[in-house]
């Protein structure tokens, strides 16, 4: 895909509010044009409206026809087992075995009508492969009662069944039920004939009572089932109208009409948004609406006896719309961003397909066992407001207003950055007006080679970020097991850190820039800065150790994982200090700083990124660390670091500062264990490891306030946003363009 | 009422690097005048006239649209102009009055000033007879009668037709130009970009001529032929376009600071 040049393809964000007319103007329009598609509604309306009942109606033809369905059982050597209690008699099953043979069709044929003929076990085989009989009971002569059975082996009922036939499945359960009750009552008559009172087998009886009131039991399957419906329908419902407002647009011609109308950017994406909104949650609305009534009715109809699956309760069903109205908010803001890149209906297919897979495991989440609303879960996006509403609709008001603040705030942050998106979308021509040309594979390499700058382009700062990731996953995978020697644990944390970090951002700076130093952002800070770093790397690692506390708290580590930890730990406990600072602070603050902070920061600060890049590189640093609870913290200090990054304009502050924290972490026992008079002040020893002082705490709270402040109004001496100045084929123009550009 | 200047713009493109689209362009255009750009297929007279829509923005260079700057107040630069190209489409399920009328409310006229607006507009383009047929079903004359009334239904002081007549019959092409003209009459500044010589020949008061992104010459039909000594417009437009592929860059360039202040001062006269 051609980009457009660097320098000017976004154009300066508008100044002007959007007029509330403009956009229900707009949003009029395209909900009319959505409306006048046959296409639309079929999707949207018919299709809901005639699928559920017809699948309905099928279901109950279904469940009439598996139970007219009989189970065909063949049972042979019946004449072997006349000493023990009665089984069959006249070709059918006596009582009370006989109401556990309900539809069943039973055949009794001899033994000796068989052994004749050689091929006795071919035969049986093939009555069930051929499907003749579901399953056969074959009673050997050793069975007969009378014989004294104390030293011989115990004669085994033999069972033919087919596991690749549900018929053949469903008949070897019934058959087991019933010679599993047979074999209990021979039991019980033997005992008493032998004199036992067979009341003392049975020392208990087990009497469960649910105590879930009747809607919660209704509404458990129900609430896990429709909110998942309804969401996916929301997506798809997004995803179409998305395609056809924005990528079919282009492709007929219609949106450079729009553009050069007066309508501006914020109002055609807050119109075509309202609309895409609208039919994601029609969509949803309907189908789910057709689905409850259908079900409705069919369960009535069919009336599963003891299973916990009641016809739906609708009123607290109610509930779904709490959810629905921001989350198709969000998708439909998602669809029209990835949308504005396609160039006609066919490619938007085709890039919606990615976003579906992202978002789909979100919606899937809450269907897993034991996923119930709590801080961790709250704050997953899409997820949360899924759990939330499933409280809802099972009456748990208490909790769910408790976990309400968070899910909304997750919920509010995940719109604002997908409605900002989608603006930005439509504010890049490169985005609006991409290029036409073949793509092809040679003339890309050429083209990543002639048109080399000084630093990293926004898609290859992308690509160094998912390049590192990859390779940790599988990094990772490779890695085998705990080291057992120093020079096992040196390798064990250096390769990856060499070899799958820096290495991939080291190569593409050499590669694909013109300028090491430029793209890893090696430049000289403000002088001040550098202490300020270390100052504040120190001042923030009590809140840093705090942030991780609560964390473990919120999500707390398996025991598994901390076992598999421990190792480890002892292990690194047990080398010297300068060696631990070493391998877990300077090098990983080295690497990782100038892979995540310095190529990838200065590929995504280009246009005006700044917000991407911090946000960008933070995730991304986060998601490195491998699990969890890592990452969430390291996420959390990557949006420090790349704060920094932006207002010192380099890396080096960034270095330092992951330095002193990562450093402190690991020598934070030893420092207390030294128990020097002066430390006692800021540490103390507890059974948990040292902790720091309350009045330290304090005091750094203070100190990384003034820090930060220091920072805040530090000025960067480059702006990496604008970038006009990397621009190669400006030194052709004359000196007054040059001027004016940006 | 247009003046563009110094205008540049550069697209990071696959095959060729970075391609100057359109390089140092410079020309003004005053009330009551048709300009026409003419050149072939991607000279760059499109991406000239979506910069000046507010639809592209320049990579450097500046252009003023109605007083108006296409970078910094993009807004008032679209409220003042007109654009009929063949890349704005119209809606396939939009009859022509809802279309005219969308995107008159859109410029926020309100219904009062809009009815008798749009009644004038199809009766001076005689678009009534198909004033309630959807977009999809409409002859390519009557999009583009509808694409024109769109674009001229607030009454903008600046027209800009880009290859407007791009797959129009003869009897349409010529009704286009007729409008064309009287709109001229009526004082509006009109933009009008072709590949067609006899078009701009026909109709334009000031032509320049554009390839691989510069502008070649400026002038009227008159001066060019005096400049370059050549009475047929198509000898001259191609011996302007062989010369200016063989000759050295540099020399072109000064020549285009020499052309750029020509019309000027004898522009508005014509």
């Amino acid at each position: 895909m051609t980009t457009r040049s660097d320098s000017q393809s976004r154009r300066r964000p508008e100044t002007e509010k959007p007029r509330f007319s403009a956009i229900r103007l707009i949003y009029i329009r395209e909900m009319k044009d959505q409306l006048r598609d046959r296409r639309t509604l079929f999707t949207i309306a018919l299709l809901p409206i005639m699928l559920y009942p017809l699948v309905g109606t099928l279901l109950l033809q279904i469940a009439q026809f598996t139970r007219e369905h009989k189970t065909s059982i063949c049972l042979i050597g019946s004449e072997h087992i006349q000493s023990a209690p009665p089984l069959v008699r006249d070709g059918s099953f006596v009582e009370p075995y006989s109401e556990l043979a309900n539809n069943l069709e039973l055949q009794v044929r001899g033994m000796e009508s068989l052994e004749e003929n050689d091929t006795f076990a071919s035969a049986t085989e093939r009555w069930i492969q051929d499907g003749t009989y579901d399953a056969v009971i074959i009673f050997p002569p050793e069975i007969s009662a009378d014989s004294d059975r104390s030293d011989e082996p115990i004669a085994s009922i033999k069972l033919l069944y087919n596991v690749a036939s549900d018929e053949s499945q469903i008949a070897l359960n019934r058959v087991t039920a019933i010679l599993a009750k047979w074999k209990e009552n021979w039991v019980s008559e033997t005992l008493a004939a032998s004199g036992i009172d067979t009341e003392q087998l049975e020392p208990f009886e087990l009497q469960d009572i649910d105590l879930a009131p009747e809607r919660t039991r209704e509404a458990a399957f129900w609430s896990k089932m429709l909110p998942f419906i309804m969401l996916v329908w929301a997506m798809t419902g997004a995803f179409y109208p998305a395609i056809d407002l924005v990528a079919g647009e282009k492709e007929r011609g219609t949106l450079e009409t729009l553009l050069c109308s007066p309508a501006l950017r914020s109002e055609i994406v807050w119109g075509k948004l309202g609309a895409v909104a609208s039919f994601s949650m029609l969509t949803a609305v309907l189908n789910a609406g057709s689905m409850l009534v259908t079900s409705a009715f069919v369960f009535q109809q069919i009336g599963i006896a003891g299973s916990t699956v009641g016809a739906p309760p609708v009123v607290p069903m109610l509930w779904l719309f709490v959810a629905l109205v921001p989350l198709s908010c969000l998708f439909s803001a998602l669809a029209l961003a990835v949308a504005a890149m396609a160039r006609s209906s066919k490619e938007g297919q085709y890039y919606l397909m990615p976003l579906m897979m992202v978002t789909l495991p979100l919606v899937m989440l809450p269907m897993l066992p034991g996923m119930n609303l709590t801080a961790g879960t709250s704050l997953i996006p899409v997820t949360g407001m899924f759990l939330l509403v499933r409280s809802l609709v099972e009456g748990q008001f208490t909790e769910a207003l408790l976990h309400l603040p968070m899910v909304f705030g997750m919920t509010a942050a995940c719109l604002w950055l997908a409605v900002t998106w989608a603006k930005r979308q439509f504010e890049n021509e490169a985005v609006l007006f991409g290029g036409q040309d073949q793509w092809e594979f040679s003339m890309w390499v050429r083209h990543l080679w002639r048109d080399r700058q000084p630093v990293a382009t926004i898609p290859q700062a992308y690509a160094c970020g998912a390049i590192i990731l990859v390779a940790l996953f599988f990094g990772r995978l490779a890695a085998s097991g705990a080291p057992n020697d120093l020079a096992g644990l040196t390798k064990m944390i250096i390769s990856p850190q060499l070899g799958l970090i820096l290495a991939p951002a080291l190569l593409m700076s050499v590669m694909l820039t013109t300028s090491i130093r430029t793209s890893l952002r090696i430049r000289l800070p403000h002088k001040l800065s550098i202490p300020m770093a270390i100052g504040l790397g120190i001042s923030l690692h009590p809140i840093y150790l705090t942030l991780g506390k609560w964390i473990e708290y919120t999500y707390p580590v398996s025991e598994e994982a901390q076992r598999a930890m421990l190792p480890f730990v002892e292990q690194v406990a047990s080398i010297q200090w300068q060696y631990v600072v070493f391998l877990m602070a300077f090098i990983p603050a080295i690497c990782e700083e100038l892979a995540f902070r310095g190529f990838i920061f200065a590929g995504l600060v280009r246009q005006g990124g700044r917000l991407r890049a911090v946000l960008v590189t933070a995730l991304l640093f986060g998601i490195s660390h491998g699990f969890l609870q890592q990452s969430i913290a390291a996420s959390c200090m990557g949006v420090l670091l790349g704060w920094i990054a932006l207002r010192t304009g380099s890396v080096l502050p960034c270095i330092l500062l992951h330095f002193t924290n990562n450093a402190l972490s690991v020598s934070l026992s030893r420092i207390a264990d030294l128990n020097l008079p002066a430390f006692q002040l800021i540490l103390t020893n507890t059974e948990q490891g040292p902790v720091y002082q309350p009045l330290w705490f304090l005091a750094c709270m203070g100190m990384t306030i003034l820090f930060v402040f220091y920072f805040a109004v530090l000025r960067s001496p480059v702006d990496e946003s604008n970038l006009v100045e990397y621009f190669p084929q400006q030194d052709k123009l004359p000196d007054t363009t040059n001027a004016e550009a940006g | 009422m247009i003046q563009v200047d110094q205008l540049t713009k550069i697209y990071d493109d696959l095959s060729r690097g970075q391609f100057v689209a359109v390089d140092r362009v410079s020309f003004t255009v005053n009330r009551g005048e048709i300009f026409g750009l003419l050149g072939p297929n991607g000279a760059g007279k499109t991406t000239v006239l979506r910069i000046l829509s507010t639809v592209l923005a320049p990579t450097s260079g500046h252009a003023t649209v109605a007083g108006y700057d296409v970078v910094s107040d993009p807004a008032s630069v679209r409220k003042s102009i007109g654009f009929v190209s063949n890349n704005t489409a119209i809606y396939d399920r939009m009859t022509a009055h809802e279309l005219v009328s969308y995107f008159g409310r859109l410029h926020g006229m309100t219904s009062k000033e809009l009815k008798p607006r749009v009644d004038l507009l199809f009766d001076q383009l005689r678009m009534n007879e198909f004033r309630d047929v959807p977009g999809g079903k409409m002859s390519t004359g009557m999009k583009q009668k509808v694409s024109i009334a769109r674009a001229m239904v607030h009454d903008p002081p600046v027209l800009v037709f880009d290859e407007a007549t791009l797959g129009l019959d003869v009897l349409v092409a010529r009704n286009l130009l007729e409008v064309i003209r009287a709109l001229r009459e009526s004082g509006k500044c009109l933009i009008f970009s072709t590949h067609i010589m006899s078009e701009v020949q026909r109709l334009c008061d000031r032509i320049a001529i554009m390839h691989q992104g510069r502008i070649l010459d400026i002038g009227t039909l008159d001066d060019l032929q005096a400049r370059h000594q050549q009475d047929e417009f198509e000898e001259l437009f191609f011996g302007l376009l062989s010369r200016f592929e063989s000759e050295d860059e540099n020399s072109w360039n000064q020549k285009i600071s020499f052309d750029v202040n020509a019309p000027r001062s004898g522009g508005a006269a014509s």
